[in-house]
C-alpha cells in the first residue's frame, strides 16, 4: 500500500467531508462530527493551513485525499502529537499504517528539534493500536482516566 | 515524623519560599532557574501562585512553609498535574510523602471533576519517585525523550493516582 503526503489546499474540503462528517471515523477522536462544509472550510482555513504539520493522506496516484495525518506542537520543541483519521471506505487495507509509516520518516527531518513523537489511543480503539505498532511506535504504558 | 500542614500561600511567604526556590540542587530536575533575588519571586506568588486553583505551602507543626505543592487542572478538566518541591534542610524525613498523602485525601474534594492526579518525574529523581511511590501513586510508564531539561534530553516517569485508588495511611 502506497501512499503520499501533501498539503491541504480549500478544494479539498468536499473530499475531507467523507470523514469529517462521519460519527464512525470521529469516534476516537477529540473533534465532534461536521454537518456542513462551512465550519470545515473554517477548520482548514484557520487551524490546517497555518499548521506547522498537517497533510493530506493520498492514495498513489491519486491526488484526492482519503484523510489526514497531523503533528501537533507541545509545549516542549523536542516532543510532538501525531493524530491521523481516515475515511471508512478505506479501512482495512493498511492506508493508515503505511500513512503513519510516512508521517514518521518525514518529521523528523522537517520539524526542527524534534525527538520524539507520541501518540495517545484509547484503550478501547484496538485497530488504531495495530495500526501504531505496525508502524513502529512502541507502546509506553496505560494512562488510567486520562481524559 | 512532624505532623505536616497545607496552607495557602501569602506574599509575606516570599523570603521562606527562597530557601528552595533558589536552590539549584532543589530546581536541578525541574524546568525552573533557582531565583536570585525575592522580587521576581514575589511577582511569580502574586501572578501564579496567589490566583491558581490549588497551590499549597508545606508546613511542618505549625512553622512556616518548607515547600510547596500545587495541582493543575490541564486543557481536559478530569486531569491535573501534581508539582513538588521541598526545602533541602527537609529531604530524606518524609515531609514529602506526608505531603503527597495529604494533598491526594484533599484535592479530589476541592477541584471539581478532577479524575486524576498525575506527576511527571526524572527516570533519575529517585527521591521523588520513592515519595510518589509510598503516597500510593501508580508508576503508568517511562516517556523515552521526553523532555529537555537544562539542556539535555530525559526521560521521564508518569505516575498517577486516580479518584477511586485507595489512599495510603
Amino acid at each position: 500500500m502506497e501512499v503520499t503526503l501533501r498539503r491541504f489546499d480549500l478544494s479539498d474540503v468536499d473530499a475531507m467531508m467523507a470523514w469529517a462528517s462521519d460519527p464512525e471515523a470521529a469516534a476516537y477522536c477529540r473533534w465532534e462530527p461536521y454537518d456542513s462544509t462551512e465550519p470545515l472550510l473554517a477548520f482548514i482555513r484557520d487551524t490546517v493551513l497555518p499548521h506547522p504539520w498537517f497533510r493530506a493522506v493520498c492514495l498513489a496516484g491519486d491526488s484526492r485525499p482519503v484523510g489526514a495525518v497531523s503533528l501537533a506542537p507541545t509545549a516542549d520543541a523536542c516532543r510532538g502529537e501525531l493524530e491521523y483519521v481516515l475515511a471508512r471506505a478505506h479501512w482495512g487495507k493498511g492506508v493508515a499504517t503505511a500513512a503513519t509509516k510516512r508521517a514518521l520518516t518525514t518529521v523528523f527531518g522537517e520539524v526542527k528539534g524534534l525527538e520524539r513523537v507520541e501518540t495517545l489511543v484509547d484503550v478501547d480503539n484496538p485497530a488504531s493500536q495495530r495500526v501504531l505498532e505496525k508502524a513502529g511506535f512502541r507502546r509506553e504504558g496505560l494512562l488510567r482516566r486520562h481524559y | 515524623m512532624d505532623t505536616i500542614t497545607l496552607r495557602r500561600f501569602d506574599l509575606a511567604d516570599a523570603d521562606a519560599m527562597m530557601s528552595w526556590a533558589s536552590d539549584p540542587v532543589v530546581t536541578a530536575f525541574t524546568t525552573s532557574e533557582p531565583y536570585e533575588s525575592v522580587e521576581p519571586l514575589l511577582a511569580f506568588i502574586r501572578d501564579t501562585v496567589l490566583p491558581h486553583p490549588w497551590f499549597r505551602a508545606i508546613c511542618l507543626a505549625g512553622d512556616g512553609p518548607v515547600g510547596e505543592v500545587s495541582v493543575t487542572p490541564t486543557e481536559d478538566r478530569c486531569r491535573a498535574e501534581l508539582g513538588i518541591m521541598l526545602a533541602r534542610a527537609h529531604w530524606g524525613k518524609g515531609v514529602a510523602t506526608a505531603a503527597l498523602k495529604r494533598v491526594l485525601a484533599t484535592v479530589y474534594a476541592n477541584l471539581d471533576g478532577v479524575e486524576r492526579v498525575e506527576a511527571l518525574v526524572d527516570v533519575d529523581n529517585a527521591a521523588a519517585r520513592r515519595a510518589l511511590e509510598k503516597a500510593g501513586f501508580q508508576q503508568e510508564a517511562v516517556l523515552r525523550s521526553y523532555c529537555v531539561v537544562k539542556g539535555l534530553l530525559r526521560d521521564m516517569v508518569i505516575y498517577s493516582f486516580i479518584s477511586t485508588d485507595t489512599l495510603v495511611e
